[in-house]
């Protein structure tokens, strides 16, 4: 089982990898830019060529490799495929020395071994990459040929979380930390585990795998218990937040959140190592049958080109193809190589056949931007500069990242936007042609850098993705048309005037023009964006990384020349070679490195080749042993093996390699990099010191936890005789950790049952506030029921507000039901899950029920209540059942009144108070006054509200109305009720607005009616001095009823009387306007009720106005962002139901009633006048300005409709009226207005 | 020239969506999320012939039956959309009561008016026969009569277009600019023109 090659025969293939010839296949993309060139050339000839020249000034510089034999070094392709996020080492690279300086700048390689998962920042040309181990969680250089792509749909959800984590990171570090005050974040990694296993088939503890596999069971625990203290880590975080303490303890928390997570992931890349060796075996053993392999890798590389080497065990040659292909194409810079190796020579192959399954398993056959393309397109692939990973937040710092692609596509689109815009905008206003000229320049120059950004995308991507050709040719046309349009103009214009005189016509047409030319611009923006995510991001100019621009000349022009289809390839990698300036690293180290000891090379190192499994590959039979027996499996085992004590350390520390390793390793060519790994320890110091610049470093602060990780890389390196229990032998080494021995199991426990949860988490779409903004509807109750935090209020309010609006109440019961199912029965997870499905039922039958519509669901909640509830918590069904039964006694409304709505109300709830109160004020009214009241009551006199205190008069006038306001159900708000004539749900909404007209008329009215101008100038004065008491009392509804009253062209034509109206009055007046003005959106208004304490009665218009846009201006529905390359989903909008929810909590805020006492004989007199005036039938604005009409006269000169038959017309009327009114006065004086309720509609 | 204010009064009864229609007009192709709440939620920068000007749209959208408050929004514009559903009678009828209102109030025979059809998509429920309500913007004075349809975009930009042109022209005949160069009147003329081509226009080729 154990026959391995010998060490010296694998120092021999090691050696023979080195010399290994590469061509390079320069021609395809020769001709391939040449042809380009010559395309397209009206429009944007000169960009590319100008862009191409800066491109390469861009380019840091990794550090230069250690290299023995410069000749024989492979020459690297100039590809660019995909740009992967996370690599995985096949190949230890243990360079001299860490940290190279030519100048001040210096640059830090890492050190990796083999089975190290990196996460890559950059790509380099020459293949170096700037990434980020997760096993230790150092940052530097390495050689991108050592390693290959690390990306299988297995665990692909769990890798983009933590990109997405690390992302997160390092806006965090800029201070944006607003995200980790909420764990939602951390949301994707524990969904990303539990797809994981899921995938694995691993997810319960009962599963067939996990119960018979011993190291299965441990790394499962173990990688539960990862997941667990990065739980508790954010929570930590959150708390530190919270308690709004100092900057450091929250870095530190930070760099703990991001090193956690990089253990979670690690150990999930094991155990899928395991998995994949292991699973095999055991479905054998288990007799399964119906998995012969494990189910994806293999499977996945099945429909892969098979490489020429395919010979006896099948199994054998799957995975070795799947290796080659991957490396293929995951390696741009090595693909010449492995293509060498593999299919021109007779090289060995590699010795990670079946490790590299585990290694390097392909992704999914079905994503065609995955790496599986011949090398050719891809040597067409113009490389000129570092790619990045292109980030997902975006939220960009410092100078560096302005040259990144996905930047300047921002920036140039943004600047074309304004260009058009601009020119949109000015090219009619100012008619010179010359102006004009100069805008279309503008905008068309802007147009073109925005082109050449594109065009520079395009020529990155290695695919030539057809959308974006054709949207970049779309948007040429555009342009070509705007061009066109603007020339028109100018010949016409000089053709039919001689004039610089431009003519609407085709102004039009170039508006139209220019307006596509955005839209086609937007539509490539959007392509391009696709291009870079799949590519990965890249920088343009110069510039980054600190290095200086002769530096950046010197390696650029070389690298320039490669894209020249005159230079011969050859001598792209001598100049480079012989540049002298060693490049530079992304930071400075902070104290000296140790002078860098070799040569001017700066290409990557080669390749080693370290095949023992070839040997073992001749011996193996083709059985299930020789699947167990992998290298990987080897490797790690050996570490543990000979390292025995290490289990039972608490702390273990950096395991040096014993002889007895090296005596054990049948691999010598591992031994060389191995014996490196003594010096890896001061290598990693570095590193971490170094790294701390970038804020991020992962030892600072927390050495045990560097100490267990670095115990963690250092098993991998070595490979020793495979066994049975190899994997379980290293599952003990996860499993034996101190960290892992002083986890609680209880917290293990209850990740695991966190992981069991299924979720709809990755259907939710959060805005820039973190905010949710859309989602499907188990994702939306799914976001009700958490069980780890209270839900936010708002979103809580908003959905009982508006579910109504997206959903029917069956769907959400049947919704909340089946998350009852769901979730299961666990004392952690499922118990509060459960208890928070009862409870949003219970809050929705006690205070958010709507009979008439919600009645439907009653049937199936009672069956739940009586069936499911009962069963599993006893109390709550009983209570459930109960309210049920409540609800369908109360059919009218709710249970509980909801005067009071939790929106918004935090802060108001106190003010609720008893008549009783001593703060409130004493009515202002004499004896008289009441005993007036009452005689009018009687029918025996007339009041006027000259009769009374202005103030008393406000007071009692916004009671009636605040009791009105105050009973607005939110439920009236939605869905433009209000307006609909047949229902008449809204009845509060329509009595206010009722109220406010009559209490307008009622202003006209009293003026209206007098004969003398006198006696109606003291009204008007008498109104006005009321409208600032309203103002005063902050009843805006009211003021903005008096002031239209007194500001409506009947009343304010009367000029006679105005003139009496004395200046103190008027300029009150014009005051109160300026706050009721209805321009620029109510602004004055809205300034005055921002943050306005209750109570207020604002003036309601506004927010029925706001809600009627918010819901036509808002779609229903938004799509989730897409995954790369899929069908996007639509889900519910519920930006638009929290807009609307925001709205109306804006309004609650204010229900709340006024400290004033109330006079009832003065509230039925006013309800009684206001009645009188509803009633009659003048109350029409006709009406009232006949009347007007009447009582002063159009002047003549002022006006041509001033005809005697209108005046005659009028007076008739005023006779008739005058009759019915005072006949009206007496009738209606008996007539109580009792209730709001009663309020109809006219 | 310094760029003109305009104020424009979006009327019509409840559920003629012209809400919809306004917010079409102010919204821009790529907002994903409308905010109606704040300043300047409601203005537009256009041109029209030539000339940049911004738009301020009162629209009295869901505030209908605040008839008291109508003589306040109506003070504030200089130029009217007269709003109507092709589906709903009624909805057309009641228009003349604003109309009146609206002359009233501006004490103007010659108040710039469009009357807008709106939801002429829904064309199988169509109530109002086009030469019926043809018939009454010709009534009114030759106001030019559009059919839109706010659900599809379609004559949006027209009608705004349009009742700009009419305050733009009247502002220029109330004041008109000294000296005015060689250009103006040459533009002056062509709205006219247009204007009464565009009458007819909306009877053919709304279709």
């Amino acid at each position: 089982m154990t026959d391995l090659s010998s060490p010296q025969e694998e120092v021999d293939k090691h050696a023979s990898a080195l010399v290994a010839p590469l061509n390079i296949q320069k021609s395809p993309k020769r001709s391939r830019s040449k042809e380009r060139s010559h395309t397209r050339q009206s429009s944007s000839r000169g960009a590319p060529s100008i862009r191409s020249q800066s491109l390469s000034q861009s380019q840091p510089s990794p550090p230069l490799t250690p290299r023995t034999s410069r000749d024989s070094l492979p020459e690297q392709q100039p590809v660019q495929p995909v740009f992967h996020n996370y690599l995985r080492a096949f190949y230890h690279f243990h360079p001299s020395s860490t940290v190279s300086s030519s100048t001040d700048e210096s640059s830090i390689t890492v050190p990796i071994n083999q089975g190290d998962v990196i996460l890559v920042h950059s790509v380099h040309p020459n293949g170096w990459a700037d990434g980020t181990l997760l096993a230790s969680g150092a940052r530097g250089w390495l050689p991108t040929n050592y390693c290959e792509a690390y990306d299988h749909p297995t665990i692909r959800n769990l890798l983009n979380a933590l990109t997405h984590l690390w992302d997160l990171v390092r806006d965090g570090e800029n201070g944006d930390l607003l995200v980790f005050t909420k764990q939602d974040y951390v949301r994707g990694m524990i969904a990303g585990v539990r797809y994981f296993l899921e995938r694995t088939q691993c997810l319960t503890r009962d599963s067939p795998l996990v119960a018979s596999h011993v190291g299965l069971r441990r790394m499962r625990k173990g990688l539960l218990g990862d997941l667990s203290a990065l739980v508790k880590t954010a929570k930590k975080l959150q708390e530190i937040l919270q308690a709004n303490k100092s900057a450091v303890p929250v870095f530190e928390q930070l760099d703990e959140l991001v090193l956690k997570s990089f253990k979670l992931v690690t150990r999930a890349v094991r155990f899928l190592d395991i998995w994949a060796q292991d699973s095999v075996a055991l479905t054998n053993e288990l007799g399964e049958t119906s998995i012969n392999r494990p189910p994806t890798p293999p499977s996945d590389s099945v429909d892969l080109p098979v490489q020429p080497q395919t010979t006896s065990n099948p199994n054998e040659d799957d995975s070795v193809a799947t290796n080659d292909n991957t490396s293929i194409v995951a390696q741009p810079t090595a693909v010449g190589t492995y293509e060498e190796l593999d299919s021109a020579t007779s090289q060995p192959p590699r010795n990670l056949n079946r490790l590299s399954v585990a290694f390097s398993i392909p992704s999914e056959s079905d994503s065609l931007q995955s790496p599986l393309l011949p090398p050719q397109p891809q040597g067409q692939a113009k490389r000129l500069s570092v790619t990045h990973r292109l980030s997902y937040t975006g939220k960009l710092q410092g100078g560096r990242k302005q040259n990144l692609a996905s930047e300047r596509l921002n920036a140039a689109h943004d600047a074309f936007l304004g260009f058009i815009g601009s020119f949109i905008g000015l090219h009619l206003q100012s008619r010179s042609s010359e102006e004009l000229t100069t805008f279309t320049q503008q905008a068309v120059l802007a147009c073109r850098q925005l082109l050449a950004v594109i065009e520079e995308v395009w020529e990155r991507d290695s695919r030539r993705s057809d959308q974006l050709e054709q949207a970049r040719d779309t948007m040429y046309v555009r342009l070509t048309d705007l061009v066109q349009a603007t020339k028109d103009m100018f010949s016409t214009s000089d053709a039919a005037l001689g004039e610089e005189v431009v003519m609407p016509d085709s102004g039009k047409q170039l508006v139209s023009a220019a307006t596509s030319c955005v839209r086609s611009a937007g539509d490539c923006v959007a392509k391009a964006r696709f291009v870079i995510e799949r590519t990965g991001d890249f920088e343009f100019e110069s510039v980054g990384l600190g290095l200086s621009d002769t530096i950046f000349e010197q390696i650029s022009r070389p690298t320039q020349e490669e894209v020249e289809p005159t230079e011969p390839a050859k001598q792209v990698e001598p100049t480079l070679e012989t540049d002298k300036p060693l490049p530079a690293p992304p930071t400075t180290a902070r104290q000296p490195p140790p002078p860098l000891v070799i040569s001017e090379s700066k290409p990557l190192p080669q390749v080693p080749l370290p095949s023992p499994v070839e040997n073992q590959r001749v011996s193996l039979q083709p059985t299930q042993s020789a699947i167990v027996e992998s290298p990987t499996a080897v490797s790690f085992r050996s570490s543990r093996s000979s390292l025995p004590p290490l289990n039972q350390l608490p702390t273990p520390h950096l395991p040096q390699p014993s002889p007895s390793d090296y005596s054990q390793s049948p691999a010598s060519a591992t031994q060389r990099f191995f014996g490196k790994a003594a010096r890896a320890d001061s290598v990693n110091a570095s590193v971490a010191d170094t790294s701390s610049t970038y804020r991020y470093s992962i030892i600072r602060g927390d050495t045990c936890s560097v100490i267990s990780q670095a115990s963690t890389r250092a098993t991998t390196p070595d490979h020793s005789p495979a066994k049975k229990q190899s994997s379980q032998t290293l599952e003990s080494s996860f499993g034996s950790s101190s960290e892992l021995r002083s986890m609680a199991s209880e917290d293990v426990a209850a990740v695991e049952e966190h992981l069991l949860e299924k979720t709809y988490a990755h259907e939710l779409i959060y805005n820039k506030e973190g905010q949710i903004s859309g989602g499907s509807l188990p994702a939306l109750v799914e976001q009700l029921t958490t069980h780890e935090a209270t839900p936010d209020a708002m979103f809580v309010t908003a959905f009982y507000l508006t579910f109504r609006l997206f959903t029917t109440p069956v769907e959400l019961a049947q919704c909340l039901i089946e998350r009852f199912d769901y979730i299961g029965d666990s004392q952690s997870v499922g118990v509060p899950v459960r208890l928070r499905v009862y409870n949003v039922f219970k809050g929705w039958l006690e205070s958010h029920w709507l009979g008439q519509s919600d009645s439907s669901a009653l049937g199936i909640i009672l069956t739940f209540a009586t069936g499911k509830l009962r069963a599993a918590l006893p109390a709550a069904g009983k209570r459930l059942a109960e309210l049920t039964a409540k609800v369908t006694e109360v059919r009218a409304g709710a249970l509980v009144p909801r005067l009071v709505s939790s929106l918004g109300k935090t802060g108001v709830s106190n003010t609720h108070f008893s008549p009783t109160d001593s703060n409130v004020p004493n009515p202002i009214i004499a004896k008289s006054q009441m005993n007036a009241l009452k005689a009018s009551k009687d029918g025996k006199a007339q009041c006027s509200i000259l009769d009374f205190d202005p103030l008393e008069l406000a007071r009692q006038f916004t009671i009636i109305e605040s009791r009105l306001f105050c009973s607005i159900q939110p439920e009236e708000l939605l869905a433009s009720e209000w307006t609909k004539k047949k229902t008449n749900k809204a009845i509060n909404v329509r009595a206010m607005s009722t109220l406010s007209t009559d209490l307008a008329n009622l202003v006209a009215d009293t003026i209206l009616h007098l004969e003398d101008a006198k006696k109606r100038a003291i009204v008007i004065k008498q109104w006005v001095k009321i409208s600032v008491k309203c103002l005063e009392l902050h009843n805006y509804d009211s003021l903005m009823a008096i002031i239209c009253s007194l500001n409506s062209s009947m009343v304010l034509r009367l000029k006679r009387t105005w003139e009496l109206v004395s200046a103190k009055t008027k300029a009150r007046l014009e005051e109160l306007k300026t706050i009721t003005d209805v321009g620029r959106n109510y602004a004055v208004l809205r300034q005055r009720l921002q943050n306005h304490v209750a109570p207020c009665i604002p003036f309601v218009g506004i927010y029925l106005t706001d809600l009627t846009f918010v819901d036509v201006g808002n779609g229903t529905t938004r799509q989730l962002p897409g995954e790369t390359g899929r069908e996007s989903v639509s889900v519910i909008n519920f930006d638009k139901h929290m807009k609307t929810a925001k709205i109306i909590g804006q309004l609650q805020s204010f229900q709340v009633p006024y400290r004033l006492a109330a006079i009832p004989e003065m509230q039925e007199w006013m309800e009684s006048q206001i009645q009188r005036v509803r009633s009659s039938d003048q109350s029409n604005v006709q009406s009232y300005y006949r009347r007007s009409l009447l009582l002063e006269p159009r002047e003549p000169p002022a006006s041509v409709r001033a005809s005697p038959s209108d005046a005659d017309m009028a007076s008739q009327h005023l006779s008739a009226e005058s009759r019915t009114n005072s006949k009206d006065r007496f009738e209606f004086l008996n007539f109580s207005f009792s209730s709001t309720n009663t309020v109809k509609d006219r | 020239m310094s760029q003109r204010e305009y104020h424009i009064v979006v009327l019509g009864s409840g559920g003629v969506g012209k809400s919809c229609l306004t917010a079409q007009f102010v919204q821009n192709v790529w907002i994903e999320s409308y905010d109606p709440t704040i300043e300047d939620s409601y203005r537009k920068h256009i041109d029209v012939d030539g000339r940049h000007v911004i738009l301020e749209i009162l629209d009295t959208a869901g505030t209908e039956q605040f008839t008291a408050m109508r003589e306040l929004y109506m003070k504030t514009g200089q130029g009217f959309l007269l709003v109507f559903s092709i589906t709903s009678m009624t909805s057309l009828y009641e228009l003349a009561e604003l109309r009146e209102q609206i002359r009233r109030i501006k004490e103007d025979d010659n108040v710039p008016l469009v009357l807008v059809g709106n939801k002429s998509d829904l064309e199988e429920d169509r109530a109002v026969p086009r030469p019926r309500a043809f018939k009454i913007s010709q009534d009114w004075g030759n106001v030019p009569y559009y059919e839109t349809s706010a659900r599809r975009r379609a004559n949006v930009d027209e009608v705004f277009t349009d009742l700009c042109r009419q305050i733009m022209l009247k502002d220029q005949r109330a004041y008109p600019p000294n000296g005015p160069p060689r250009g103006i009147r040459g533009e002056g003329r062509v709205p006219r023109r247009e204007r009464r081509r565009r009458h007819r226009r909306p009877v053919c080729t709304i279709l």
